[in-house]
Formats: C-alpha cells, structure tokens, sequence
C-alpha cells in the first residue's frame, strides 16, 4: 500500500526498465507460441491475425471480449483484497460456481419486477460466493487449517455439488429439460431478469460492465485511502503488530475472504445475467476456467487494482480470439498453449523487480548503519 | 443409509473391487510419493496434475515410436521431469510464485498436450499382465496386488527406495532440513534451492512413470482428459497423511477405494451418488484437517519461497 | 615473528553502494591465541567475519591461510580451509535431532553411529554436554549454543570465530565458554577470534584486541597492556562517558524517602502473575512487581528468563494463566485485543520488526498506527493531516529519512528505533515498557535513547527498563528486580544495587 505522492526515486528510468522487461518476456512468450504453431506445420500469422480479429478487429467482438473481461476483472479484485491480507485463496473457481448457482436458484424461483430480480440474483452470487469462501476462512481462524488448501479442495466439491443440482428439478434443473444427460440445465432467466445490454459503435455489452468499472474503483479506493484499508494491509504485512494495537487479525481476515469469494461469486451471477456466457443458463461447466484464469490475472497484475482492467481484457481476448481459429484449421487448444506461455513469461517481471528492489533496498539500508 | 452399509459391505468381497480400487490407488501412489519427497523440502506443486498428464502422453509417444513398454515408460518419466523442470526453475530460481506456475503448468501442458494430440494420432496399448505366483492367490486382495500389468510393480520399489532417500541418506537430511528452516540449512552450506528443485525432479519422474503406467498399464488409449484429477487427489493424499510417507500411502488406498466405487457400484447394481463419491477425498480431507490440524506437523517451510537474505 | 598466521586478511574491503563495510582492513589471527575483535555494532566486524566464512565476496584484498592466498567462495571452501564460525542466530534446525543437526553440512555417506559418538566424546572432552538424540526443539538456549559449538568443532577447524556467543548465556555460562575456549586454544593450538561489543568480555578473556571504527582497524594491542577506558576511546573516536550510573538528584531524593504514602501512586502492578505453556513449561513465576509515575524500573537478567513473556504480556500479544494485571490501579485483560493500548501502556519492543513496526509501510504510516482515528474524517484517511503529524514528528524526533512517505525499510535501524520512540511517547502513556531498548544502536543513538527514557519519565510516566544489558540498567533504573527462570530473584534499590550482587541473582544465585 502506498500513500505516497512522487516518491521521486528516478520514477522515469524506473518505468523504461519495467517496460522493458514486460516487452522481452511477452515477446518471448509470442515467440515459443509461433514456434510451436509453426511445428505443427501451421502458419503462426495465421494464428495471430485470428486471434486479433476474433478479440477486437471484427465488427461486434470486442464487445464478446468485454463480456469476458467483467467476470474476469471481478474474481481478479477480490483476489487482490484477499492478497492485500495475506491469505492465499485459490479456489474461486468453486466460489464462481456456488455463487453462480445460487444466483440461478433465486432468479429462476422468485416472481418480482424485473428490476428487483437482477438485483436479488446478484446478491444471490455474491452470499453464494462469499459462504464459500467463508468456510475456508473459518476454517482457518477457527482451526488452524492453511486456506491454500482448503480453498483448493473446496473447488471440487463446488463442481460436484453444482452437478448434484443440475439433476435435480427440486434445485437447478430446468424442470422441462427433456431427459438424458445432454439436457442438465438450469432453466433460462426469464427476459426481464437478464442484465440489460446496450450498443456501443456496433458492439453489445452488458451493463453490468459499468458496474464493474465502479466497483473496482471503489474497491482501490477503499484499499489506499480509507482506515479501513489500511488495517486490512496491516494485518496482512504484520500480524503481530495488528494484534499489538488492536487491529482484529481474524475479524479483518474473514471480511478479506468474504470479499474475495463474494466477488468470484458476484462474477458468476454476471456471466448468468450478462449473457455471454450459456445464454442465461447454469450448464455444466460453466466456470469455464474463469475462477483459475481470474486468479492469474490478479497475480499477473501484481495485485495493482488499476492494473487489473487492461489484464483482463489482455486474457479476455485470447479467449474470444481463440474462437476465430477454427477457420484456420487449428485446434482450438493452442489458445490455451499461448495463454499459458504469456502468463508464464509474465510471472518474470514482478518476480526480477522484486529481486532488484529487495537487493537495492537491502544495499541501501547496510550503507546507513 | 443402510443402502450404504451394504453396498460397502458387497464391495468389501467382491475381487473386482479390491482390483480397480488398486488400479486407481497406484496411479495416485506414484504421483504422491513423488509430491511427498517435494513436500519435505518445502515445495507445494500444484502442477502434480501436468506432471501425469505429461507422463502419460509421453508414454504413449514412447510407446507409438519404439513400441516398446519399457521405452514408453521412460519417456513417460522423461516427460514428467520436463514439466517438473519448468515447476522448478520458474518457483525456485527464478522466483515466480510455485501456485501461479502450478495452475499455468495445468492449463498449459492440457493445451499442448491436447493439440498434440489431436495432430498426431498416437497407437498404443497396454502392457501384458504379469502375476506373482502364490501371493495372487491370496483370496480378495492378492489378484489386486500380484496379478497386475507389470508397470503396477513399480510403486513396490520406488516407495522404499524414496523412504530411503529421505529419511536415510545425506541428501535426504539435507532436504529435510530444507524443509523445516532454509535459512539454518543455508548457513550451514546447503544449497536451499537446488535441493528443492531436485525434490521437484524426482516428484515429475514419479508422477511421470505414474502416468505411463496410467496409460500402458491400464487404458491404453490416449485421451487429454485422461488424468481426470487424479494429480490433485494425490496432493490431497500427501496433505490427509500429514507428511508422512505411510499416510501418504494410506491415503492413496483409501481414496482410490472410494473412486474407484463410482465404478464398481453400477455393476454390482448400486446407485449411489455419484457427486458425493467424487467429493468424498476433499471432503474427508478437509474434516481431517479441521480435526487434527493441531496435532500434524507440517514442513514448517512448506510452500514458503527462499531467497538469501529474506526472511 | 613466528609461524605465518593461521590466517591473514590484507587490505580486505567490502562496499555496499556507496558506503564501505569494510575498508582495508588488516588483520592476523594465531595459532594458541584468543583473538578479539571490538567494535560497535555498524564497525564492520560482522561484515569482516562473512567474508571470512564465504558468506560475502570482498571487493578486494587477499585472505591468506597458513600464508597462501586462497578465494573463500562459500562457507563450504572456507570449512575445507579450516574456518568455522558459531553464528549469533543459531543456524539450527528445530525439527531435527541433535545429531542430525551436527551431522548438516557435512559431505559424504550419513553414519548415524559414528556422528552420535562423536557428540559424545566432544562433548566430553570440552566440557559441552548434550544428549544426541534430544530434537533441538526441546532445548533451552544455553544446550542449542553447545550444539552449536559442536557442531563447528566437528569440523576440526584451525580457526573458529564466535560471534557475540555471550549475549544469551548467564555470567556463570559465560565463565564455562571461555573456559571451553582456553582449552581449545591451549590443549590444540587452534586460533580463536572473538567477536563482540563487551569491553569487560574482551578485558577477561583475549590475548590481543583489534578494534574497528567505521569499518577500518583503528587500533591493535595486547590485552594485557590496555584497559577498559581506552579500549572505549579506540572503539568511539572520543572520550566516552563510561557508564558511571550518575543520578538526577531530584529522583535519588524520592527513592531515599521512607516508604510512606508521599510516594507517586502506582501505574503498573503485577499481582502473582504466572504465565505457563500449554506443554506446561512455566516462562513466568508468581511474578509480582510495583511501578510508580516518574519511576524507571529496571528488569535485569539475562535474556531468555521471562523478559519477553513481560513485553508481549503488556503488548497484548499474550495473556496470562493466573493473576492480575493493573494500570493506573485497575485491573486490566490484557488478552482482549486492544485492551493494553486502551489502559495507555506503550511498548518499545525488543525485536522491532517482529511487533514494531511494519517494514513495507511508509513512515507515515507507521507512525499514526497507535491511533489512526486521529488523521481520518469518518473512516477516510486525511492525507493532508497525516503528512502534518509526521512531518511534526520526524522534526522533533530528529528522525533521518527522505520525509513522510519514505519507505520503512530504507531506514537505518536508529531511526526506526526513533520512529517507534515517537510513536509510543505521543501517545501519552501511563506506562512505557522499555524492552532491549538501546540494542544494536551505535553510541550516538544510544546516548539519544537514554536521555529520551529520563526525559520521558520526568513527565511523570512509569518506565519498565527490560534489559540484559547491565550498564544500562545500573545507568537509568531507580529500582531493580532481577528475573531468572521467570521467577524474581531480587529486588533492590539502585543505591543498594552492585554488579556482583546483580550478576549473582541473575545467574540464580540466592546467597
């Protein structure tokens, strides 16, 4: 946490040198993905001109990668708020789920205005996602148990819990869903309980991206510039001084991982309410990966909540764009081969700044004896 | 619930139970005895799943280009190094954060390995079966345990011989003592990361072979989605054993009798649930840890990154 | 002149940026000799002894074993030269048994039986006893120095450097090491050097002193022709006060006057408090204690028997298991959170990076963690007001740093000390614990301390004085108790106070 105004350190060289190591390690990254494209005896501008096009160059998609950044945007700020408190949730891709399916229970059962629904349905992600998450944080200020792995195994049996629903009528399944497995569905949100959507310069985008933006602001708002922020980065820099001025070390801890799992959650009832995603339906699998994908966006963005929305839209067209490829002929997974590898080369710069800043800091502080 | 009791009860004697739950055990076994010795140094792979994936296609390309077994399972664990390579020259060299390399490694070799894949089309098959005389007779558990494709011998070696590397060997202390307090191990001479990232190698070989005798030893046919969790279920193993090898094992066994149920039940005319079965290892993993999280010790430096001169 | 030197250090430098650790320094250890090696803390000695033991690569210069030149990459070449050092932060492993940890960093096959005997029979031969098969968890402090110790030994070193070994032994322990020491000098021709700070350690046990300043040698003598006062000049550049324990006469009154009611009502008791651990190891006894307004109690003994269970007590970092504590005459739990900083109890704690400051925050920041509320207009943090405070605060404090917004961690250790002293002192508090407060300072900042600590007390606050640090203690207390094994072993009056008396009670000598 900074609260500080032109630290004035050579902030202009500072910034060459973080652009310059971003630069080589996407670079590097590009180039193994071409590589690998090319072995496989594929034209690697093939691939990058589908990628462009599928993302943003065509008409009308860059609105499909907006739709995409917001649930991403939204699991990647509340990992930051967990970070910020140094615990390590790994598990919002089960917290998306849960808050997803909660979200479908509420929204295909309560008859209300339109208006009110969409609203209960989000809260229903946000509670959803946020118990989740809370059984993890109890578990660890309760008993001691490490949250990296309850997080982690309660990822699973989200997905298995979510699946359980899906077959029964009584819970998520669309009770007109002919049988047989291809049809566990939930139903689809009635028309006046989806998000509303607009057109901008020829693309659709949901609402709920504006809501999004608003969040994350206040969000980083909240973390810099309010007491409570600053308790928050406290106890997750120092427990023992937390603890010594009377700063609730578990008490900031569970909000940080309420907060944490209720927006994966809350990204969940916008994929169910924006309608990108499974056209207003809980499918099976609907995470599609968001929860994990989200997670590295925030580790990526190194846990900068402004530096989030460009990430996400960076991973959000690589998902969008990899729907181009089929036209030219290759597997869809190389988006997932280039996705990893530009996430790879992209967990270098933070971790060779950080290096350079601690040794810089620890040369600094031997020199002041 | 007394659907349960005899369904257990019906499982508990028939053969065919005792051999998938082994089948399903050992594949889990390689992985977490693997990931056991890279615990007790301090590492937490999350990318144990890449690593079985790899081994497993590996394999398969083994196999597909020398149509040998033995060659198979060789590349399988070469496979596995690779990735467990990349784990550990990102996490413990370079500094990049061992969850975030692990989850990427998931992603990444599901990627390659799929698009390989689906552009080559590999032919393999699966290993003969090679029974011990006398033990497989032993009634209920001995077809289970001796009367195996011969790569499921394997974990009859590499358990000990890992046991033995950790507990009883100069490397062995020295990676514990990695585990427990890297600053006391370095000033004491030991190269704390490379012993952390040899644990890691010696994890990938493991799980490598046990994804080449995932597929030579028991589908026989590659498919991406081959590994189906199995790599973070040997994790959960590791973690329910409290660090140590013989719970690791315990682990292994216990969950592979309750996946393995998924697909016995069917047959013996059971229809239990099928999502709960599948969350049973989480779930029983979680109350164990809520329950005696005080009483097991963990690697005190487990999953905590070292780098000279930071606390 | 003699045999070469066991080892030579010639023209040996070290720079960290612009600053230099090490600046030239010469220096020979020999054979049969206890070598000491004085400086304050910052005068380069420990940078010097890394380079020694390959922690750190000098700059330049040649180190020369037995007269030849050779490169000390690492602490593996420097023990294959010969070279152990038995480090101030043990370099144990807790998990492990005591042979295994004597057995670490070693090479070549793991033989269980020839390791345990040979614990055995050096502990045997130096007097160093402890049982092999112990885990190192379980050890009090005094056993981990021995496995320390062994474990050097181990290595048949010609040379061994110790490493400010006394500061958590109690005066009878220390007698014991440097018995052990002579020995190992004497009986086997080994070289030993000495680090540390104590005038009276160098004084009672060396042959020849090298004393460092700012990174270079600026004095070499024999122990036997030098004496305390000019060791002190050599080791500071002037002539320093030697801790002579000189007293405001306005306090020795008070202290003279029969103990009646005319006395300072009480800021802080300890009524029968015992602090027991849940594998029932007792860290504090029945400790009862009184401290006044305008008083500084002195806690003396030596590290390790119950002073930092008192700190974290009244930091609100621990509770008790029976008794009461009470500020200002009523009783107070320390374990609800926030309770002691509530009561008004201000802590300067021994290890400031544990529960001092936060490294990673501003200045600012840390400075306004004892009452943020003050700087913030309903939850939203004021920036304006809070660059104000700490501009007041750096001001008045004198602390060194780029301003408000300067990282912690590009402080030197001084100046944070300043920046928790100023934190603690505004928060006007009735008590100030006062815990190793002038450790690892250099004697202008501790010179600052000090006078800060009777300025403060002046004021009227209570002042509990933790401190291992005899001089410190006869130097400021008022009054004295004396803690061993948790227990209080003495009370005293400073003016009834000695430094053999004291000495004895710490070591748990009752006579």
């Amino acid at each position: 946490m900074s609260l500080a105004v032109g630290s004035g350190r050579g902030t202009g060289g500072r910034v060459v040198e973080v652009v310059t190591i971003y630069v080589v390690c996407g670079m590097a990254a590009l180039v193994f993905s071409g590589l690998i494209v090319e072995a496989v005896g594929s034209d690697w501008t093939d691939v990058g001109k589908a990628l462009l096009n599928g993302s943003v160059l065509k008409p009308g998609r860059w609105g499909g990668t907006i739709g995409v950044t917001i649930p991403l945007a939204m699991v990647a700020i509340g990992t930051i708020i967990s970070t910020k408190a140094n615990l390590v949730n790994i598990g919002q891709e089960g917290q998306l789920l849960v808050g997803a399916a909660t979200a479908t229970y509420v929204g295909s059962r309560i008859s209300a205005p339109g208006p009110i629904v969409v609203v209960l349905i989000l809260l229903a992600g946000v509670l959803g996602g946020a118990l989740w998450s809370g059984i993890a944080g109890g578990l660890r200020y309760w008993r001691k148990v490490p949250e990296v792995l309850t997080t982690l195994l309660l990822v699973a049996v989200a997905s298995n819990l979510v699946g359980y629903g899906l077959k029964n009528p009584w819970l998520l399944l669309d009770p007109e869903a002919k049988l047989g497995n291809r049809n566990m569905v939930s139903r689809q949100l009635p028309l006046d309980t989806r998000m509303p959507r607009i057109t901008l310069w020829g693309n659709e985008i949901s609402i709920s991206a504006f809501l999004a933006v608003a969040l994350i602001l206040l969000v980083g708002w909240m973390l810099s510039r309010t007491i409570w922020g600053f308790r928050l980065t406290v106890v997750g820099q120092n427990r023992r001084v937390a603890t010594r001025f009377g700063i609730s070390e578990s008490a900031h801890g569970m909000i940080a991982m309420f907060a944490s799992g209720g927006f994966a959650g809350l990204a969940g009832a916008f994929m169910l309410t924006g309608g990108d995603f499974a056209n207003y339906r809980l499918v099976p699998g609907f995470s599609v990966n968001i929860g994990w994908v989200g997670l590295l966006v925030a580790l990526v963005a190194n846990n900068r909540a402004m530096a989030v929305i460009p990430m996400a839209f960076v991973f959000a067209s690589l998902r969008t764009g990899s729907g181009f490829l089929a036209s030219t002929g290759i597997e869809r997974r190389v988006t997932d081969v280039v996705q990893g590898l530009i996430v790879l080369a992209l967990l270098l710069p933070p971790a060779i700044m950080f290096i350079r800043e601690r040794r810089r800091a620890l040369a600094s502080a031997r020199s002041r004896v | 619930m007394g659907d349960l009791f005899s369904a257990v009860l019906d499982v508990g004697t028939t053969e065919s139970a005792y051999t998938a739950a082994a089948r399903f055990a050992v594949v889990l076994a390689f992985a977490a005895v693997g990931e056991w010795v890279a615990e007790r140094a301090g590492t937490l792979n999350i990318s144990v799943e890449a690593m079985i994936l790899a081994g497993a296609f590996g394999a398969a390309l083994g196999y597909h280009a020398t149509g040998s077994v033995v060659l198979g399972l060789v590349g399988g664990m070469l496979a596995g190094g690779a990735v467990a390579s990349v784990q550990a020259q990102m996490s413990h060299r370079l500094t990049a954060d061992q969850f975030v390399v692990g989850l990427t490694l998931n992603i990444l070799v599901l990627g390659i390995v799929g698009f390989l894949d689906s552009e080559w089309k590999l032919s393999t098959r699966t290993a003969s079966i090679v029974e011990v005389p006398f033990l497989v007779d032993i009634p209920l558990v001995g077809p289970a345990l001796f009367g195996q494709p011969w790569p499921f011998y394997l974990i009859y070696l590499i358990t000990p011989l890992f046991a033995w590397l950790v507990l009883r060997t100069r490397w062995g202390l020295e990676v514990r003592s990695v585990g427990e307090n890297p600053q006391a191990a370095d000033v004491s001479g030991i190269d704390v990361n490379r012993r952390r990232r040899q644990s890691i190698y010696l994890g990938g070989l493991s799980a490598g072979l046990g994804g080449g005798y995932l597929l030579l030893g028991q589908v026989g046919r590659f498919d991406p989605g081959i590994v189906a969790g199995r790599g973070f279920i040997a994790l959960v193993a590791v973690i329910f054993g409290g660090w140590t090898l013989r719970g690791a094992i315990f682990g292994c066994l216990l969950f592979g009798s309750v996946l393995s149920f998924r697909l016995t039940l069917p047959g013996l005319g059971y229809d239990l649930n099928n999502e709960m079965l599948s969350s049973l290892p989480s779930l029983v993993t979680i109350a164990a840890m809520a329950l005696f999280a005080h009483a097991v010790r963990q690697p005190e430096a487990l999953a905590r990154p070292f780098i000279r001169g930071l606390k | 002149m003699g045999p070469p030197a066991a080892i030579c250090a010639r023209l040996l430098s070290k720079s960290y940026g612009a600053v230099a650790a090490c600046d030239a320094v010469d220096i020979e250890l020999h054979s049969g000799e206890i070598h000491g090696i004085l400086g304050e803390n910052g005068a380069g000695k420990s940078t010097l002894m890394k380079m020694l033991i390959g922690l750190v690569v000098p700059d330049s210069g040649t180190i020369l074993v037995d007269g030849s030149p050779v490169q000390i990459s690492d602490p593996v070449v420097a023990a294959s030269l010969g070279i152990g050092m038995v480090h101030q932060h043990f370099s144990l492993v807790e998990a492990l048994s005591v042979w295994e940890n004597v057995a670490l960093g070693d090479s070549g096959r793991l033989d269980r039986t020839a390791v345990r005997g040979a614990v055995g029979e050096m502990g045997e031969r130096y007097g160093l006893h402890v049982d092999p098969d112990a885990r190192v968890a379980d050890l009090p402090v005094g056993l981990r120095q021995r496995v320390e110790i062994l474990k050097c030994l181990r290595r048949e070193p010609a040379i061994l450097i110790f490493d400010e070994p006394t500061s958590v032994l109690t005066p009878e322990e220390s007698d014991e090491l440097f018995g052990s020491l002579r020995n190992v000098v004497e009986q086997e021709g080994r070289s030993v050097a000495l680090v540390s700070h104590k005038l009276t350690e160098m004084l009672g046990v060396t042959d020849r002193v090298t004393i460092m300043r700012n990174g270079r040698v600026v004095e070499r003598c024999l122990t036997a022709e030098t004496d305390a006062g000019a060791l002190a000049r050599a080791m500071v550049g002037r002539d320093v006060r030697l801790r002579s324990g000189s007293r405001p006469s306005a306090r020795a009154s008070a202290e003279e006057s029969p103990s009646t009611d005319t006395r300072p009502a009480p800021v802080l008791e300890f009524r029968g408090v015992t602090v027991a651990e849940s594998r029932g190891f007792v860290e504090l006894e029945d400790l009862s204690l009184v401290l006044r307004a305008g008083e500084i109690l002195g806690v003396a003994g030596v590290e390790g028997n119950g002073q930092r269970v008192i700190a974290d007590l009244l930091s609100g970092l621990r509770s008790q298991t029976s008794g009461d504590v009470l500020v200002s005459g009523e009783v107070i739990d320390v374990g609800r959170l926030g309770a002691t900083i509530r009561a008004g109890v201000a802590v300067i704690p021994e290890d400031r990076h544990d529960s001092g400051i936060v490294l990673g925050m501003t200045v600012a920041e840390n400075l306004m963690l004892a009452d943020p509320a003050a700087i913030a207009d309903r939850g939203v943090i004021d920036r304006a007001a809070m660059g104000e405070m700490a501009r007041g605060l750096i001001e008045r404090f004198a602390i060194m740093c780029t301003g408000p917004n300067a990282p912690m961690w590009t402080l030197s250790g001084g100046n944070q000390q300043r920046v928790v002293l100023a934190r603690e002192i505004t928060a006007s508090p009735k008590v100030l614990v006062a815990a190793q407060p002038t450790r690892g300072l250099d004697v202008g900042a501790i010179e600052y301390m000090t006078d800060q600590l009777r300025q403060v007390a002046s004021t009227g606050v209570g002042i509990l004085l933790i401190s291992s640090e005899l001089d410190e203690i006869l130097e400021l207390a008022d009054r004295i108790v004396v803690l061993y094994r948790g227990e209080m072993t003495g009370e005293m009056s400073r003016s009834e106070a000695t430094r053999e008396k004291i000495g004895r009670l710490m070591g748990g000598d009752l006579t």
